[in-house]
């Protein structure tokens, strides 16, 4: 999977949640999730079981915590990806 | 030291489903599931635990700086309906809870560390763009810092440090520390 077909997933992912519809129309790898998309820090917690359903993998506690932005994201799901 | 949390009951029926498989697991020690699966009302159970462990990050993150996404790690007890314990490694903190019809309230504070707060506010935050709401926030702000200091003049700048963690900036370039929280239709601040 390419970084453009990664990110274009996580966009799908995270799209309901969005609250700033600006910082989603300009989302890159440094957007973070909470402060430039303003999804509700709860809802974190459903764009991490999503991105577990879409991509078939666990992310664990350590890697949770990390989840604040879409370079943690794409970091994250390629080293599971890369485990399986 | 305070760090504070809101949930607007409605929003949050509308955008989170708590029962979603692995929702709870991620967020909740055993034991908190415990707590809400006895609840008469799960639902505030839910939000109640959700904003004690925000309102306690807050203060972590005050203190020792860093952000990161470990709700499971704060854990809660409740000690009585409105008050409860949070611990993450070796920091306690204590929260106090307003459940009320609409939202769900917490305020934490280091544990031991009480009346740090000079004022907390909730109040009714209308619908209006994000920028509008931030200004409507800020404008109940600098009302409640000028009715506690007596100032009527001044107008103090909402500064954040590079953690995100707000600080009311005075024009005697006093910080004076505040924490703000919104959601739905709710919003509220503590002054520290």
């Amino acid at each position: 999977m390419t970084k453009e077909e990664l990110i274009d997933k996580l966009k799908g992912i995270v799209k309901p949640y969005v609250k700033n519809e600006e910082g989603f129309n300009n989302l890159n790898e440094n957007t973070d999730f909470l402060n430039d998309l303003k999804i509700n820090s709860a809802n974190l917690v459903d764009v991490i079981l999503d991105i577990e359903t879409e991509f078939d993998i666990i992310i664990d506690n350590v890697s949770m915590e990390k989840m604040l932005t879409v370079k943690a994201a794409m970091e994250i799901i390629n080293t599971k990806l890369a485990e399986k | 030291m305070t760090g504070n949390d809101i949930v607007d009951i409605n929003v949050a029926a509308a955008e989170s489903n708590w029962k979603r498989k692995g929702f709870l697991q991620k967020i909740f020690t055993p034991q908190e599931q415990q707590y809400i699966s006895n609840a008469a009302l799960p639902d505030d159970m839910v939000w109640k635990l959700w904003t004690m462990k925000e309102s306690a990050y807050k203060v972590y993150t005050r203190q020792h700086g860093g952000r990161f996404f470990a709700p499971l790690k704060f854990s809660c007890t409740v000690m009585t309906e409105k008050t409860g314990i949070v611990e993450y490694g070796h920091d306690h903190y204590q929260t106090d809870t307003i459940s009320a019809k609409k939202y769900i309230y917490s305020i934490a504070s280091l544990k031991g560390f009480t009346n740090t707060k000079l004022l907390s506010y909730c109040f009714y935050l209308p619908q209006m763009e994000y920028t509008k709401q931030q200004q409507f926030i800020y404008e109940k702000i600098v009302a409640g810092y000028n009715a506690i200091t007596g100032v009527k003049k001044e107008d103090p700048a909402i500064v954040k440090d590079k953690n995100g963690i707000p600080f009311l900036h005075c024009s005697n370039n006093v910080r004076v520390p505040i924490s703000i929280t919104h959601h739905g239709n709710f919003a509220a601040f503590t002054i520290n």
